[in-house]
């Protein structure tokens, strides 16, 4: 087990409350998935009529499974660093459990055919490159993936994932078996090995291990799989037996073909059924009461549907003298007084507030009557159209809810209604939400989500409401002094033109999209440097504007746009001819007029900033660095300066200045 | 950052201060100082230097001012010098601000004395005057000399604000039965002074009425960003454009003063620090007690960090190191990926700071699930005419074609990109783009919910008549429901209620209420909390009463039950209802059958090798209570073994789960005994240290993982709660 287990939803826990550490109680609410792929002669086969130009359509089933295992273990080192996985193959001729197996007496005897590729733990960096090498190396896959003679025994291979599980993952909340096979009717002439299989699989299922099954047919071969010879008693459903009851929220997977006759591979079709399954569904918030009125509550549970994805923190790391194993540090905290430097326990520690110079404290149980503000609910204080929701009015991602039974019957019936009438009138709640113990109350808007599918008919955005949590007047800033100059129509439509030009696509933002580039260099570069790999030299970015297409499209109506702007604005001049304005040190200047156009024909249209106003502009802090006189310079300039150039405005004056000479005697070529 | 300012407090002490007016509970003068101490420890809580703020005593029973040989001037105190103030001070003011014994001393006089406070601090500076006259006007005032104060008020630029126990005001709407003559007099001259000087003159109670208001903190301006925003590429395409502009934040999280972690100074006395926390009532003689310049007998408490490695010759197998031992890298799975100092640029992205647009999109298609951060505003610089004439021809064009723009935005150079929403807005004199931060590919989480106006059964069909699904009625009564509890126009003057505008951050706010409450009264329980605070915790009250008959519709269609906590329970000999496969295949049957597990005998042994899974098994056939008893017992010797042979702690996860499943299962059957027995037992085990040594770390693992006890709370025959807390306990 990693040393870092967190318990409960630390990690999704991005309100800075102090809370209390062991309100969560235990289960580690992490995932630890183990593949387990059938190696028989029919999986080694690779599919007949595969094109070979495709590489991914030559592949047998067994190095598909495997290659599929490989991409979700790079990513989910990635999107998952917590979370444990493991690869069991079966059927092959070798025999391989747990090391250590010879103190503990599990010899690889026990488990025949069974060959633990990767043990069930977080992934290290020499398990991808194992796993990496078994599918690239074909001399390697034929060395280890050669089909044993004799059947394995499928109650062996289950009690073998019950027995990782139960050593490597004992508490995890989401422990699932991922079975690939393509063998519907193991064991065909053993009644009893069949049921030994079942009451393995039973043990599994009250262990709390959720089987899901991968199964693979082969058209070429006129075989289609059939699960009700034998999955059927292998595999539980999490719904009840009742055929009116609500489908469950993850389908059974279709098998998929082996062969590519429809373009996709199997490897591909495997890629997007684990794809499906990759994340397991956290709640945020159990059972929340969601009150529409006084006297009417419903319970929901809430899910975090986006999330920032950060590159990783810098950890710290001991390179052994005597090694050259690089090691993480883990690291734990103590109190210590700064007084004695003793070490505190934590009953001991008071909270208290400075001020004036001392401090102000409470005992533990005022300040918890005073930050008590009730019990969790999201409760609806009222309705507004959609049109009083400013666009500004935000603070970070919102929370999705959706309905559940467990607290209230006829919960979701009563959400669906509401859900219906706030779609159809596009209206929303404002609503008092305080989504945990003691959390800080928010005043939220409840805005409905519908659902919406891709062309292929997947659900990508699921139907339910979202909580987007107000700010307060507190949270509001205000805005800064501006002299504006409306646009003349003529000008904004030249601009419209402009903007109808380059519409993206169906005129949405499909987020799914945009990969986020830092995030992927910071990966690429980190897996090269643990796998040993050559670094990559550049990067793929799809954020970035495609400034050929604008530059086709709307290009010249950018220039027709500039020339109306030069046009309008000497108009606008005219009309302001007697345009005196009082700069701050109450000099009076007559502002400038633009060169109509800089870098001469049809260049390109900046519009550059202008002496007086507020702020320093380039030419000023140009001229004071020529000068030498940059340290007669206001602080505040100085730094405002600094700060609109993208460097650090922070630290004494005699910094600022430096950094400012520095930038000037880099830059002195540019404009 | 704010202005500097300087404000004097002219507090009214007089005698007939002591009295109780108009009904009131409180003496004139609590009245007053509640106003006071509110100014004041504000003033205090912001912490600034730059706000001085001074306190002048009114109708003293002594007399200390610059001009203290005059007779003008007797009775009147300079109790605090313009200065900053910190908690000695405001204990000092506590002693001193209290009723007199006298009636006399010239309010007039006093605002001379605070302007020449106010004068000589300020002299001619940047700031923000102020003088605050607080005053029952019940003495004599010498107002024909009105006419200079005026003058120099305006002169010196002083704001100045009178507020007298119950004055009249028209506009609050109080106004004083049988005053008494020399009041009314002197309420008319103040009146006249404030109307000359642009003062505010007010009563009393609408000040304190109004303390109840939260009051924002204002945040100057500063921008995130200056520089270009680009529609193509300026570098390689003359097509270009470019506009400069400016990025301020919109919102921006206020949090609550946090608290910060203290401990009893060791060479204090647990009692002694209890006591001296509250040292407001003894004054002197605490200030002295404080070394370090508390006096709190508090001391601040740090973190020290500690780090370990894996080391196979050190006991334990893992060795303490130093920071300085260890260098910088990261975690790539479980592997430690060392970065060296000189590389740890390699994976930063590289960027140039930009403002970039990447396209338009649909207003009414954009999704307001999509924001994900706070937002910020865009402007031109101020005094670039055409730079605003031209970033205003896109607000426009994007406010009349209903449209957002998409940008990629880098802040400065190697910060990450991040794709924002640009939105257009248009006010009289202010036009501006709004922009929020969206989600990229990695940031969305692929959860999948079934529809909620359909459903999908697990036979394929698909239904529009379910339990789950809305009748028409409840669809109907709900419509209504929503209709009638509307918001647009229950706000003030028919306006939309509870904007944000008028909505407080009810923690930060009670926080500071309750701070600046203890400051002054240290002896007394934290007050509730304004109203204001609470308002938006429910429905407007009159909306809930008009709306009640809607509401009991859709109660009525709803037919919502609470689970009664009884129904979770489960029964004996439930093994046919246990869990089936897919197949419905009776694996129960089976199981009997199987000669391993007792070949249908019920007492059977639980092999360890699958200890969770055969205990289960033995409770879904359990006929009684013995065989449930022995089920915890076989799982809770099992359990101790784990324990007892655990390696460091690597057999504890197993037990912990082992009990964790038994608690659950003995929950749910409800049957504390059994499992609170079984966990008696382990616990005294546990720390009597019979259990293969020192396990502290496991009971630890016990007690964060809230295994103790089934409580009475949780189901029939558990513990009481007392006793649950102290099982839990190490010792």
């Amino acid at each position: 087990m990693s040393e870092s287990s967190n318990y409960g939803h630390g990690e999704e826990d991005d309100d800075d409350e102090e809370e209390v550490a062991d309100e969560a109680g235990y289960k580690t609410s992490k995932d630890a998935v183990l593949f387990a792929i059938d190696v028989s002669e029919s999986m080694l086969t690779k599919p007949e009529d595969s094109n070979p130009k495709k590489r991914d359509t030559m592949l047998s089933p067994t190095v598909a499974a495997l290659k599929c295992a490989y991409a979700l273990m790079q990513q989910r080192i990635i999107s998952n660093p917590n979370d444990m996985m493991g690869i069991l193959l079966f059927g092959t001729e070798k025999s391989k459990f747990q090391a250590g197996d010879a103190e503990t007496g599990r010899g690889g005897l026990q488990y025949p055919h069974c060959y633990l590729l990767t043990d069930l733990d977080v992934p290290a960096a020499a398990d991808v490159k194992q796993l990496r090498s078994l599918v690239e190396d074909d001399d390697e896959a034929a060395d280890l993936l050669v089909a044993s003679k004799e059947e394995v025994s499928m109650a062996n291979v289950l009690f073998c994932a019950n027995q990782i599980f139960t050593t490597k993952a004992p508490n995890f909340s989401s422990r699932r078996l991922f079975l690939v096979t393509d063998n519907d009717y193991p064991h065909a002439s053993s009644r009893d090995a069949r049921n030994s299989a079942a009451v393995r699989a039973k043990d599994l299922y009250d262990l709390g291990v959720t089987i899901e099954l991968f199964p693979i047919s082969h058209p070429d071969r006129g075989y289609t799989f059939d699960r009700s010879k034998f999955y059927n008693d292998i595999v539980y459903s999490a719904t009840p037996s009742d055929p009116d009851a609500p489908m469950p929220l993850t389908v059974d997977i279709k098998p998929a073909s082996s062969t590519a006759k429809d373009g996709i591979s199997l490897l591909q079709s495997l890629l997007s059924s684990v794809a499906s399954r990759s994340a397991p569904r956290r709640a945020l918030v159990n059972n929340l009461p969601f009150e529409i009125g006084p006297g009417l509550k419903i319970s929901v549970k809430c899910f975090i549907l986006f999330k920032r994805q950060e590159p990783k923190r810098t950890s710290y790391i001991y390179l052994p003298p005597d090694s050259d194993k690089p090691q993480i540090a883990v690291g734990s905290s103590t109190l210590v007084a700064d007084d004695t430097a003793r070490s505190v326990e934590k009953v001991e520690v008071r909270r208290a507030y400075k001020f004036g110079g001392e401090t102000i404290s409470f005992t533990v149980e005022e300040l918890a009557k005073i930050k008590h503000f009730g019990d969790p609910v999201l409760r609806i204080i009222g309705f507004k159209p959609m049109s009083m929701l400013p666009i500004w009015a935000n603070l970070k991602p919102l929370t999705f809810c959706y309905p559940s039974e467990e607290e209230f019957i006829g919960s979701t019936r009563v959400f669906s209604a509401l859900h219906q009438k706030l779609l159809k009138d596009k209206k929303m709640a404002l609503a008092w939400y305080i989504p945990r113990k003691n959390a800080t109350p928010a005043l939220a808007a409840i805005i409905p989500g519908a659902e919406s599918r891709s062309e292929e008919g997947e659900q990508q955005v699921p139907p339910g409401l979202w909580i987007k949590p107000l700010p307060f007047a507190d949270d509001i800033r205000q805005a800064p002094d501006i002299n504006l100059v409306t646009a003349p129509d003529p000008l904004t439509d030249a601009m419209r033109v402009i903007v109808q030009q380059l519409q993206l696509p169906k005129a949405i933002y499909d987020p799914r999209k945009y990969p986020n580039p830092s995030l992927q260099w910071f990966y690429r570069i980190l897996q090269a440097l643990a796998l040993e790999e050559d670094l990559p030299e550049a990067a793929e970015d799809k954020t970035l504007p495609r400034w050929k297409q604008i530059h086709k499209r709307a290009g010249g109506y950018v220039v027709g746009w500039g020339e109306v702007l030069d046009e309008q604005f000497r108009e606008w001049q005219r009309g302001h001819e007697k345009h005196i304005k009082p700069t701050a040190n109450g000099a009076a200047k007559r502002t400038k007029a633009e060169p109509a156009s800089s870098g001469g024909g049809a260049g390109a249209k900046k519009v550059k900033a202008e002496d007086g106003g507020e702020g320093v502009t380039d030419a000023d802090m140009r001229d004071a660095y020529a000068k030498d006189a940059l340290s007669k310079s206001l602080v505040a300039d100085l730094k405002a300066w600094l700060v609109g150039k993208g460097l650090k405005g922070v630290g004494k004056k005699a910094e600022l200045v430096d950094a400012v000479t520095k930038y000037f005697e880099t830059k002195m070529d540019v404009d | 950052m704010a202005s500097k300012e300087a404000t004097v407090y002219i507090v009214d002490c007089g005698s007939t201060m002591g009295e109780r007016s108009n009904g009131r509970q409180q003496t004139n003068h609590d009245w007053a100082m509640e106003y006071i101490w509110d100014k004041l420890t504000s003033t205090v809580a912001n912490g600034r230097k730059t706000a001085l703020a001074g306190v002048v005593g009114l109708r003293t029973d002594g007399t200390e001012n610059l001009m203290d040989g005059e007779e003008d001037y007797a009775h009147i105190t300079v109790l605090q010098e313009l200065g900053q103030l910190l908690m000695p001070q405001l204990r000092k003011l506590r002693e001193e601000l209290v009723v007199s014994s006298t009636e006399a001393g010239d309010a007039i006089s006093a605002l001379v004395i605070a302007i020449q406070m106010i004068v000589a601090t300020c002299k001619k500076l940047q700031y923000q005057r102020r003088i605050v006259l607080l005053t029952d006007a019940r003495s004599a005032m010498q107002a024909d000399d009105l006419g200079n104060i005026t003058a120099k008020l305006k002169e010196d630029n002083i704001d100045l604000v009178v507020l007298g126990v119950d004055f009249d005001d028209a506009d609050y709407g109080y106004k004083e039965e049988s005053k008494d003559a020399t009041k009314a007099e002197n309420e008319a001259a103040l009146n006249q002074l404030c109307e000359d000087c642009n003062g505010v003159f007010g009563t009393l109670a609408q000040a304190v009425d109004e303390l109840g208001i939260p009051r924002v903190k204002p945040v100057k301006p500063v921008p995130s960003y200056r520089s270009m925003l680009t529609l193509g590429n300026p570098e390689e395409y003359e097509t270009a454009l470019a506009i400069d502009i400016e990025r301020y934040p919109k919102t921006m999280r206020a949090s609550a003063q946090s608290a910060s972690k203290f401990v009893i100074r060791s060479d204090m006395a647990a009692g002694e620090a209890t006591q001296s926390t509250q040292t407001m009532g003894n004054g002197e003689e605490a200030e002295g007690a404080a070394p370090n310049g508390t006096n709190d007998g508090l001391a601040a408490v740090k973190t020290a960090r500690t780090y370990l490695v894996n080391d196979e010759d050190a006991p334990g197998g893992k060795k303490d190191v130093d920071r300085d031992e260890l260098s910088k890298g990261y975690e790539y799975g479980r592997t430690a990926v060392h970065i060296s100092e000189s590389d740890q640029n390699v994976t930063l992205y590289e960027t140039k700071p930009g403002f970039d647009i990447i396209g338009f999109v649909d207003k009414n298609q954009y999704e307001r699930y999509l924001d994900m951060s706070r937002s910020n505003l865009i402007v031109t610089q101020r005094g670039n005419e055409k730079a605003s004439m031209a970033l205003s021809s896109l607000i426009h064009a994007l406010y009349e074609l209903e449209s957002y723009a998409v940008a990629r935005f880098v802040r400065k150079e190697m910060t990450e990109p991040r794709i924002v929403v640009l939105a257009p807005n248009i006010e009289p004199d202010f036009e501006c783009l709004y922009d929020l931060e969206l989600p990229f590919a990695e940031d969305v989480r692929g959860y999948r919910f079934p529809p909620l106006d359909r459903v999908v059964t697990v036979s394929g069909k698909i239904l529009k008549v379910h339990r789950n699904l809305p009748n028409e009625e409840l669809l109907d009564a709900m419509s209504e429901l929503v209709d009638s509890m509307d918001l647009s126009t229950l706000g003030e003057e028919g306006g939309e209620y509870a904007v944000p505008d008028e909505t407080y951050s009810p923690m930060l706010h009670r926080i500071a209420q309750v701070i600046k409450h203890r400051a002054i009264h240290p002896n007394e329980a934290p007050p509730a909390p304004y109203e204001i605070l609470t308002r938006f915790s429910r429905p407007p009250d009159n909306l809930i009463a008009k709306t009640q008959r809607e509401l009991d519709r859709v109660i009525k269609a709803a037919d919502v039950k609470k689970v009664p906590p009884k129904a979770r329970a489960r029964r004996y000999g439930r093994g046919k209802e246990a869990p089936k496969p897919l197949s419905d295949l009776d694996v129960g049957a089976l199981l009997a059958l199987d000669p391993k597990r007792g070949g249908g005998k019920l007492k059977r042994k639980i092999d360890p090798q699958n200890a969770i899974p055969e205990f289960k098994q033995l409770v879904q056939r359990a006929e009684d209570l013995p065989d449930l008893q022995d089920a915890c017992g076989q799982l809770g010797a099992v359990i101790e073994d784990w324990v007892r042979f655990s390696v460091g702690d690597s057999g504890y996860g197993r037990a912990v789960e082992g009990l964790r499943v038994m608690r659950e299962e003995m929950g749910e059957m409800e049957e504390a005994g059994a499992y609170n027995d079984v966990v008696k037992g382990l616990r005294e085990k546990v720390l009597g240290g019979a259990l293969g040594g020192e396990r502290a770390l496991f009971w630890y693992k016990v007690r964060v993982g809230r295994l103790g006890l089934l409580l009475g709370s949780e189901c029939e025959g558990g513990a009481g709660e007392e006793e649950g807390r102290e099982f839990l306990r190490a010792k």
